[in-house]
């Protein structure tokens, strides 16, 4: 499945329990029962991943906004 | 919601009515436009506006005796604009236009004599595709060569000076044009010897419908041996199913012609088609204009006929053009920055709020736009058939949360808000210390003043329990107002219901509310308690010892939740001026006062237009504001306006004039600030220690966070409570991430339905240095969440008879 959005960035963050530099993940996000691939900076290994501030407050914010008004 | 329930709205909201000249012109001539075009001197524009409307536009133009004036309003204020002027100079100076026909239909009609209704009608048929016949027993437009100086426009008796008449060269240049026009449409022309009824039964015979231009000296009832005609008003039907004819006034012979016409041409059509010529007329008829207009503001300027009547100037008509009033009902969008927005009249948005709600898929676009109305009222004193928006708004909300469909983020945080003042840890109530249980009055003092203004509130309570007998009880509890606002009546119900507990168990006493939104949310939920202004209340006491006047004039501005509270408005006024406070009143003042944007939750959901609705007030003036709803304050103040409450005045915490440059409460000390007020009221009034009150948890996370830093989070309506929390947990648990070059990190919670993210460095004194935090809504996999936190802390409230 294609990601609905992809986010690199995550430069210089370690996860502390893995010791290991974030790099993609795909992962799975939901809102208002609606769920999506997406691509972000994160844990390859126990596949915590970051949402950054530019992503939270822009295009995720789009999409929680159509989503909220679909 | 019902369609009724639009369409009832809808009714209410004249804006689209035909302005008064439309109403009365037989062709529905937009008047408004076409001086719109005239008078920056696009007379070739106009001349389309002639074109598509007029029966035979060249001739109908200059022969037109401008029945509009009859109804023009501008005769209220000084003269009816001449119409008649313009169209005639439009068509002296602008070519016809092209007509494009409707493909041809075959059906056919033959239209006895040349006079205007004939010419008219075969030019209307012969748009609509059909094939038009003139029989005509005299020269084509013979009876032009007929008419005096005195008919026309120039004899007509109007209310306003009669215009000046059409010229004979021009009229027979018109009857060139329209002749020139109906033989490139197609039209036949049959020259007869005379009319008869031998013919008349011939011509029945031939064609599917007949019309009698009696406008035409030579074409009588007499003559076709018909008795005398009176054609149906609507249809021009006379005698016979297929048999027309031109309804004649002798007032406006012109006008008639035109208006038969048009009306004939709408019925052959129908019967054509195999309709009732009757069928759908409603729009058609001469109606009386229903669209307000407002004249209060507009310049008396009289009527300057051309110098030459004969060969009027551009300039002249260009400026008896600009003269039209544009008569329009648009006087409810200046004072509302949603209806400005987008620059659309009430029955459009409530069109849009309807289609919003029966969407079943897809998006809705309005969502937005009905969370924005701030259910101020303000729409509705100023329509005069009083359309509030504001109700049907609310209507709307209750539809969008029955069914789902209310976006959780418009109004989350005021609803938290809400909890979160009635928990057992904030809320309280209590009798007059050293009194009875029960008690005469409650002093409700809502959940906003008394963290934005406490020491006022404190010495609010203690002039009361001073001057009032029978004890003052004292609740400090969100009433509720902005569930209602968000559309949610269990909220709004169980909240109402938690306070009605804590009011009878304090004896059931009169609410003195010090809110204006609470004040009318309790007269409307809870109308078994007697609830009264507090304003009212204080007008009757005497003026505290402490009170302190600005020793500068303020603008006053009312709430708008008590536009309709003139005892309170009044109340208000009394006070400031027995306190020596120099005030004066605004553009728009109690009835008509505006809203700050708090209202209805606006800002909440929009907080873009909330703003715009909080800077309106800012052009009255540079004079600071003087308010009595801290909500009002608050936001003035947001937007760098110095703002004070009439309280701030009362029981002033410092001196007034050092008061204007307090800043605005952020959110977060406000949630301090209630804790604050319930701690130190509840010890040093009654006594009691914080044990007796329930306990927050010990926090062990020291916080630092900068202002700037401080400033984007009350913009993100993120609490330095939740950084808190978010911060508690990665102490804890550990951060989410870490950066070893910089050293800060990066935690985020998910305590609700929000996650929130914070980066952060662990100062060596052990204090956290916040640099950001953000929050989502979306759900990611691997962020840790926290218990749904129940909202039922109300029931606690409640069960306890108010006494928490």
């Amino acid at each position: 499945m294609a990601h609905v959005f992809v986010r690199p960035g995550g430069e210089g963050w370690v996860c502390p329990k893995c010791s290991r530099p974030l790099g993609p993940v795909s992962v799975n996000v939901e809102y208002m029962g609606a769920s999506f691939m997406v691509e972000l900076p994160g844990c390859q290994s126990c596949g915590k991943v970051l949402v950054d501030d530019e992503l939270a407050l822009g295009k995720m914010l789009e999409v929680e906004k159509l989503l909220e008004d679909k | 919601m019902e369609h009724s329930t639009l369409a009832a709205f809808e009714n209410l909201c004249a804006q689209d009515q035909p302005p008064a000249c439309q109403g009365a012109c037989p062709t529905q001539l937009e008047a408004g436009r076409l001086a719109d075009l005239a008078a920056a001197g696009q007379f070739a524009e106009a001349r389309k506006i002639l074109e598509r409307h007029l029966p035979a536009p060249a001739l109908s133009a200059r022969l037109c005796e401008g029945p509009c004036r009859v109804k023009c309003l501008r005769a209220g204020l000084d003269e009816p604009v001449d119409l008649p002027l313009l169209e005639r100079f439009i068509a002296d100076h602008s070519r016809p236009g092209r007509v494009f026909p409707l493909p041809k239909t075959g059906h056919r009609a033959a239209l006895l004599g040349s006079g205007l209704s004939s010419l008219g009608l075969a030019h209307e048929l012969a748009k609509k595709g059909h094939q038009a016949e003139i029989v005509h027993a005299t020269p084509l437009g013979g009876w032009l060569a007929e008419l005096g100086p005195a008919d026309g426009p120039a004899s007509r008796p109007f209310a306003g000076p009669a215009a000046s008449p059409a010229s004979t060269e021009a009229l027979s240049r018109a009857l060139a044009e329209t002749l020139d026009q109906l033989r490139s449409l197609k039209v036949a022309f049959r020259s007869v010897e005379a009319f008869s009824p031998q013919l008349l039964a011939q011509l029945e015979e031939e064609f599917e419908g007949v019309f009698l231009g009696l406008d035409d000296p030579s074409v009588t009832a007499a003559v076709l041996g018909l008795p005398e005609l009176d054609s149906d008003p609507i249809t021009m039907g006379a005698l016979r199913p297929r048999l027309f004819a031109a309804r004649l006034d002798p007032a406006t012979p012109f006008a008639s012609a035109m208006s038969s016409a048009k009306k004939a041409a709408g019925s052959l059509d129908r019967l054509f088609q195999g309709v009732n010529p009757a069928t759908a007329r409603e729009r058609e008829a001469l109606t009386d204009s229903r669209l307000p207009v407002d004249l209060s503001d507009r310049e008396i300027r009289p009527l300057r006929p051309p110098a030459d009547p004969a060969r009027p100037q551009a300039a002249e008509v260009q400026a008896e053009a600009d003269r039209c009033l544009r008569c329009a009902c648009l006087r409810c969008l200046p004072p509302c920055p949603l209806l400005r927005s987008r620059r659309g009249h009430p029955k459009k948005y409530a069109r849009e709020f309807y289609n919003n709600i029966i969407t079943a898929f897809g998006i809705r676009h309005a969502n937005l736009a009905i969370n924005s109305c701030a259910q101020c009222g303000l729409c509705g004193q100023i329509c005069p058939n009083g359309f509030d928006l504001g109700q049907f708004a609310a209507l709307a909300r209750l539809d969008m949360t029955a069914a789902s469909h209310m976006p959780v983020s418009a109004h989350e945080f005021a609803l938290e808000d809400l909890t979160s003042a009635n928990s057992p840890a904030v809320a309280f109530a209590r009798p007059q210390p050293g009194g009875s249980e029960k008690c005469r009055r409650l002093l409700f003092a809502g959940c906003q003043l008394p963290a934005a203004a406490p020491e006022a509130v404190e010495g609010l309570y203690a002039h009361l329990c001073r001057h009032l007998d029978g004890g003052v009880g004292l609740m400090f509890a969100c009433c509720g107002a902005p569930a209602g606002w968000a559309g949610r009546p269990g909220l709004t119900g169980r909240t109402v219901e938690a306070l009605r507990r804590a009011w009878a168990a304090l004896g059931s006493p009169e609410i003195v509310a010090t809110c204006p939104s609470c004040l009318s949310f309790f007269r409307q939920e809870m109308p078994e308690a007697t609830s009264v202004s507090l304003w009212t209340v204080l007008e009757a006491l005497p003026t505290p010892a402490g009170a302190q006047a600005l020793d500068a004039p303020m603008i006053l501005h009312d709430p708008c939740s008590a536009r309709l509270d003139e005892p309170s408005q009044n109340a208000v006024r009394s006070l400031l001026a027995r306190l020596g406070q120099s005030f004066r009143e605004p553009r728009f003042a109690r009835r008509l006062t505006l809203c700050c944007g708090y209202g209805g939750l606006a800002d909440q959901a929009n907080p873009a237009l909330g703003r715009e609705y909080a800077l309106q007030r800012l052009a009255d003036g540079p004079e600071p504001l003087l308010v009595w709803c801290v909500m009002c304050r608050d936001r003035f103040r947001r937007t760098g306006r110095a703002s004070l409450h009439a309280l701030d005045l009362l029981w002033p915490r410092k001196p007034p004039s050092e008061a204007l440059a307090d800043p605005p409460q952020g959110l977060s000390a406000r949630r301090e600030a209630r804790l604050t007020f319930r701690r130190r009221m509840l010890a040093e009034l009654w006594g009691e220690t914080p044990d007796q009150t329930p306990q927050e948890p010990e926090m062990t996370v020291k916080l630092d966070i900068p202002g700037s830093v401080l400033e984007d989070l009350e913009s993100r309506r993120i609490l330095t409570s939740d950084v808190l929390a978010v911060l508690e947990n990665a102490a804890l648990n550990g951060p989410t991430f870490v950066n070893p070059e910089t050293g800060r990190r990066l935690a985020c919670l998910r305590p609700r339905q929000v996650t929130f993210w914070v980066e952060y460095e662990v100062r060596p004194d052990g204090a956290c240095l916040v640099h950001r935090a953000w929050s989502h809504r979306m759900t990611v996999p691997g962020v840790q969440g926290r218990g749904e936190e129940s909202p039922a802390s109300l029931e606690g409230f409640a069960r306890q008879g108010g006494r928490v």
